[in-house]
């Protein structure tokens, strides 16, 4: 599929990866790595960083090598059609499940935090219409809504950070690895495909006017992210304790809500929940793009926009299926992404040997 | 009927009225500004209270219901507290909301008994109850306490509460005391949490130093008699004993986790002992130095530095010009206080066999996991039997806005 338009510069995908990416430092996914790394969790993600990196460079580099071809074109050319068209829907459908849990979760957030008496399905289908709207707008208003709203996500970040080091106590980071290191390894490399996103937003290689720009972005909205992310987990152990941090369920509004300013400012939770439910619009809209682009692509389906509504449809129907938001987090959420993790781990490899063995017949 | 793709965007906009599910117009909302609870004879049902300010009286705009009562007192019988504010709709027009209530009253009764831990297990799966609010211990009934407390100044009674908490705490005699806090030292199982300790009921006040009360030993005159003095402390959850306000002072002093911004404090004077120097003690920094071995004693050194300001001299030792008299009030108050504070260690280690200084935070750091930390049982088994140093360091010895001591013996002549 080759993209008239390139519309993509570096800036707004360093916006996009941020949102896509680093918002997870205020969902529900501290909640996961601390359910058992305890006041590790910031370590987990490390691992899981560096567990990703080599797969990504090399699946960078291939990119690179193989100059006009984008995640799904890539691995048809690489793999045959056949091979590549059902490696491309273990990815899609992994990315799938992996948004329809994270959706949900937000939503029960939302819901159980600021309309506890409303019920889910309404406050789901406001969101997914949201999100569905702001999508069929298409990649560059996607990236230059991203780019635009930044500011205001990065005060909101910026002023939690703020609130939340008032309250904490460095002592309890200790002792370092949580409920020891092999669990906070086993977790950062199990659970790596918290991240997989990184994989999936290389389907936009060709959308950039250059290719350079899109590596620039990549590298820097990546860093950025994973600085964001460890320091959030590692400020949410300071204010809670390794005993604590395992029962909370939503550490990010939690962490706000227990400490006040002053006298006169007491509950200033509710403040910081504007630009969070704005990036959170807005990083489900670029995952459900992302994920119906990667189903277009697979199937030459050159006006995948037809398929947002469709996918986002049968996501909410889905993630309605497990019955409370623990049976999602830790259940559901957690069992697939072991499942999901391999696949993504592996599959750059793969697609190397696949290419160095092409090289070879070649000569 | 051009554009279906617009009908049936206007079909989909009725999806926005979902945030009106949980309208709620502030008229009908009752906003509760204290909870106190109280135990019943009946395991596991507790008498809730609840205190319900009236936001009409005392605002600016209030023209017509001036005469209506600040506050409305109720009390109602239930499990937890969601079910309690339910039951108190049986009297109360409107919603009853928590989100607003800044103290949390437990008789001293309850919070002794076993089932206190059990009542506060659902306090942080309520929605409406903001973990910072304040947990404060009362010597009588909770119900009883906010029926009683009547203050005089404060015509709104959230305020009250506000500012009378933050004040004690600035002072030092009463700790920092949010429920989360309750939950984290709790469930860390390593130190003793404390709460404010308060009382309506004066009982055998007598003079003492300004700090060496308890809740109702103070010697008041006035209308309201509500005292905040001293703390409650808990170990694993449950009240064991009370402290006095000196020896919360140096909860606070020897926690390097909480501020308190003066203490005002009188000790003998070193040249007439039969007199008192008071000043305005600043904790500046505190350093805990835990070394931790391993089936032997552990030591822990703590450094404190603070400085004093003398405010009163009543014995007119002329201390200000006199360096080497400076320097034996000094040594003399460093001396006082670090006897006060070794008894009070003392008292931790033999009679609590716990201390509430979240000491337990030095230690983690020489620990690799978890597992090892709690193996070491910091709570029973370090603690207790470890060796406290106390070096208190004075920086910085000032005498306020006065020269020098006027020679009353000049005067009286």
């Amino acid at each position: 599929m080759e993209l008239l338009k390139k519309p993509l510069r570096a800036r707004e995908l360093v916006a996009i990866v941020f949102m896509i990416i680093g918002l997870k430092g205020g969902d529900t996914t501290p909640a996961l790595f601390a359910d058992e790394a305890q006041n590790a969790l910031w370590l987990s993600p490390i691992i899981s960083f560096l567990v990703i990196l080599p797969p990504f460079l090399t699946l960078m580099y291939l990119l690179k090598k193989y100059k006009t071809k984008n995640l799904a074109e890539l691995i048809k050319h690489l793999l045959g059609t056949r091979v590549g068209t059902i490696l491309g829907i273990l990815l899609f459908i992994s990315a799938f499940i992996s948004m329809a849990t994270d959706m949900r979760n937000i939503v029960e957030e939302i819901n159980y935090l600021y309309f506890p008496d409303s019920p889910t399905t309404v406050i789901y289908a406001a969101f997914l219409f949201i999100c569905l709207y702001v999508a069929n707008k298409g990649l560059d208003t996607i990236g230059s809504l991203a780019w635009a709203i930044l500011p205001v996500i990065a005060v909101t970040i910026l002023s939690v950070m703020f609130v939340d080091l008032q309250d904490s106590v460095w002592q309890r980071l200790f002792p370092i690895f949580g409920s020891g290191a092999s669990v906070v390894i086993k977790d950062g490399i199990s659970l790596s495909s918290v991240f997989l996103e990184f994989f999936l937003l290389t389907i936009m290689y060709q959308a950039f006017q250059d290719t350079r720009k899109f590596r620039i972005g990549i590298g820097i909205g990546g860093i950025l992210s994973a600085m964001l992310i460890v320091s959030f987990y590692a400020v949410y152990t300071m204010v809670f304790d390794y005993n604590t941090i395992d029962n909370i369920a939503y550490l990010y509004q939690e962490s706000t809500e227990v400490i006040p300013l002053g006298h006169f400012f007491t509950n200033i939770s509710t403040i910081f929940m504007v630009g969070w439910l704005f990036s959170n619009f807005l990083r489900f809209a670029i995952f459900l793009y992302i994920v119906c682009w990667l189903y277009g692509a697979l199937f030459q389906i050159k006006r995948f926009k037809g398929l947002l509504v469709p996918i986002g449809f049968l996501a909410m129907i889905i993630s309605l299926i497990p019955p409370n938001f623990i049976v999602n987090e830790l259940m559901v959420r957690k069992t697939s992404l072991h499942w999901i993790s391999p696949i993504y781990l592996c599959f750059p490899f793969i697609l190397w040997a696949a290419s160095y063995w092409k090289e070879r017949r070649k000569q | 009927m051009k554009n279906p793709l617009l009908i049936l965007c206007l079909f989909l906009l009725p999806l926005l009225l979902g945030g009106c599910f949980d309208q709620k117009e502030l008229e009908e909302q009752a906003f509760i500004v204290s909870i106190g609870v109280d135990n019943t004879n009946q395991k596991g049902v507790f008498r809730f209270t609840f205190q319900i300010a009236n936001p009409e009286v005392g605002n600016s705009a209030s023209g017509t219901s001036a005469n209506e009562p600040t506050q409305e007192v109720i009390s109602v019988l239930g499990t937890d507290f969601l079910t309690a504010t339910n039951a108190a709709n049986a009297t109360v027009a409107k919603q009853i909301s928590l989100n607003q209530s800044r103290i949390l009253i437990v008789s001293e009764k309850l919070a002794r008994s076993t089932d206190f831990i059990y009542l506060m297990q659902s306090a942080p799966s309520t929605v409406d109850i903001k973990l910072n609010a304040q947990l404060v211990v009362s010597k009588e009934d909770a119900e009883k306490y906010i029926r009683h407390n009547k203050p005089q100044l404060e015509s709104r009674p959230h305020k009250y509460y506000q500012y009378m908490l933050d004040r004690a705490k600035e002072t030092g005699i009463i700790p920092d005391a949010p429920i989360v806090r309750y939950f984290q030292i709790t469930e860390g199982d390593a130190d003793l949490f404390i709460a404010p300790y308060t009382t309506t009921e004066e009982e055998n006040p007598k003079f003492g130093e300004e700090d060496h009360y308890k809740a109702g030993e103070i010697p008041v005159n006035g209308k309201n008699q509500t005292q905040f003095m001293g703390s409650a402390v808990f170990k694993e959850g449950q009240m064991i004993g009370t402290l006095t306000g000196e020896e919360t002072r140096f909860c606070l002093m020897f926690d390097s986790t909480l501020t308190q911004k003066d203490i005002i404090a009188s000790y003998t004077d070193p040249v007439k002992p039969e007199f008192q120097v008071a000043g305005r003690l600043e904790i500046n920094n505190v350093d805990v130095n835990v070394n931790y071995l391993k089936d032997k004693q552990s030591t822990i050194d703590v450094y404190v530095n603070y400085s004093l300001n003398v405010y009163a001299i009543p014995s007119t030792v002329n201390y200000m010009k006199n360096t080497e008299k400076q320097r034996l009030l000094e040594k003399s108050i460093n001396k006082q206080i670090g006897e006060r504070a070794d008894n009070f260690i003392k008292k931790t280690q033999e009679e609590y066999r716990a201390q509430p200084f979240y000491w337990s935070l030095h230690v983690r750091s020489k620990f690799l996991n978890i597992p090892e930390y709690e193996k070491a049982d910091w709570m029973n088994k370090v603690y207790p039997n470890a060796k406290v140093n106390i070096h208190l360091e004075l920086r910085g010895l000032e005498f306020g806005k006065i020269m020098r001591e006027s020679e009353i013996k000049e005067v009286r002549d």
